[in-house]
């Protein structure tokens, strides 16, 4: 895959968690802890000193490093579960994926996220935005735009839900009305991956 | 053969440390023991970090014995486990235990120089099956 | 070792009188169980001559028994270091666990 285009991914991901920091803090104010944005947002941005460097990497490496960072960085119950989503891509993906290959290593992923968090779709997390992507994903036509919608779809179905799994759940019925911070940072996420892929 | 190493990981430092105290003064100094608790800003919280350098400083040959907490307790420290050198992973256990009382009853079995499995065993005792 | 041959029919048993303030409680309890695996006999703990015997090597079922002051503690140990044992645990007991009495609670 082109330098040139890691290092976008890797510093437009930055961008958009940045971007939307105070928003993911507000939504996790609601039903966590009220630090999903700020977590995040130093995780990322904790990328950005090393984007080149990261980029020169070939792609597996990269995303093994990423997902190193994120755990350290991130903290929390996020940064475990977002680094594992991206050490498990790195196990799977190749140095030049095609989208079959892309998405199996996603699917993969999103199995090694599941077991981390010891959750299931429809619980009210990240999952409940990646699942939906991986089922939109049509890898004979590539990326394609509706992931991005998909995404953001898929976060906004979240707020009727009842969370069941991290500290959400000790809410019960009172997390019902709120959009999932961690759905809802998966879905900036792949909105702007996508959006490098033809969208 | 060194005896078992005993790790606390609790979301707080003060249970984490008060658990470490319990160890030391009921079982002694036999065994080595390592405690973290708190995110890194000082919260409530686990951090995998923290929970790797725990892990390194109760090390021995033996194996270590992690107690941990509530939810993210667990799911850090397996993430810790995985981030730590190979060779060593698979002498890293996770008692599913009460933390205080595990912590006690696994160091407990392993100041007698017990092996890993049987220390994880004991402490495991402690939960309703 | 050089201890004599033992019938293995034949346990060492023993008994104490437990005299500390807060009988067979948790820090005793582990005292207990820590001194019993430095032996390798087969060693059992009961607070009846009849019986149930427990494992005195198990730290969660010696726990459990939560025998208070005034209790008689009887052992049971076969093998081959099986009357030095019986002999250091009944020293435990006596000792009272070597714990400072009074109003702890451990």
């Amino acid at each position: 895959m082109d330098v040139a285009l890691k290092k976008a991914l890797i510093e437009d991901c930055a961008k958009v968690i940045a971007e939307h920091a105070d928003e993911l803090t507000s939504l996790d104010r609601a039903i966590g802890d009220g630090d999903h944005g700020l977590n995040m947002k130093r995780g990322f941005e904790s990328l950005l000193p090393d984007a080149g460097s990261l980029a020169s990497r070939p792609l597996p490496d990269m995303l093994k490093a990423i997902g190193t960072q994120l755990v350290m960085k991130v903290g929390g119950a996020s940064g475990p579960l977002y680094g594992t989503l991206f050490l498990s891509l790195a196990k799977e993906i190749s140095g030049s994926p095609n989208s079959e290959n892309a998405r199996t290593a996603f699917a993969s992923a999103i199995e090694a996220v599941k077991a981390r968090g010891k959750s299931e779709v429809g619980q009210k997390t990240m999952l409940d935005v990646l699942a939906p992507v991986l089922a939109a994903w049509d890898h004979r036509a590539g990326i394609a735009s509706h992931l991005s919608e998909t995404a953001r779809q898929a976060a906004e179905a979240t707020i009727p839900m009842k969370a069941i799994r991290g500290r959400a759940s000790f809410l019960g019925d009172r997390s019902i009305g709120h959009m999932d911070p961690g759905a809802r940072s998966s879905s900036l996420l792949i909105a702007t991956i996508a959006k490098h892929f033809g969208a | 053969m060194a005896n078992v190493g005993i790790v606390i990981v609790s979301h707080s430092e003060k249970v984490a440390e008060g658990a470490a105290d319990m160890v030391r003064q009921m079982v002694g100094d036999a065994v080595p023991l390592a405690y973290t608790g708190g995110n890194s800003e000082g919260g409530l919280g686990t951090d995998v970090a923290r929970i790797m350098d725990a892990i390194d400083r109760a090390w021995s040959e033996a194996g270590v014995a992690v107690l941990v907490d509530l939810g993210g307790a667990e799911t850090n420290t397996e993430m810790a486990i995985e981030m730590i050198d190979e060779t060593k992973q698979q002498r890293i256990v996770i008692c599913n235990a009460p933390i205080v009382e595990g912590a006690v009853i696994a160091a407990t079995e392993a100041s007698g120089g017990s092996p890993l499995d049987i220390v994880k065993q004991t402490a495991e005792e402690l939960s309703p099956q | 070792m050089n201890a004599p041959p033992l019938s293995k029919t034949s346990p060492v048993t023993g008994s104490a009188l437990l005299t500390n303030a807060v009988g067979l409680h948790a820090r005793p309890s582990v005292k207990l169980t820590q001194l019993a695996k430095t032996f390798s006999s087969v060693i059992s703990v009961a607070t009846d001559a009849a019986g149930p015997w427990i494992d005195a090597k198990s730290p969660v079922k010696i726990m459990r028994v939560k025998a208070s002051k005034g209790t008689t503690i009887y052992f049971e140990a076969s093998g081959d270091d099986a009357t030095l044992a019986i002999a250091a645990l009944i020293d435990l007991v006596e000792r009272r666990f070597d714990e400072s009495d009074g109003d702890d609670h451990g």
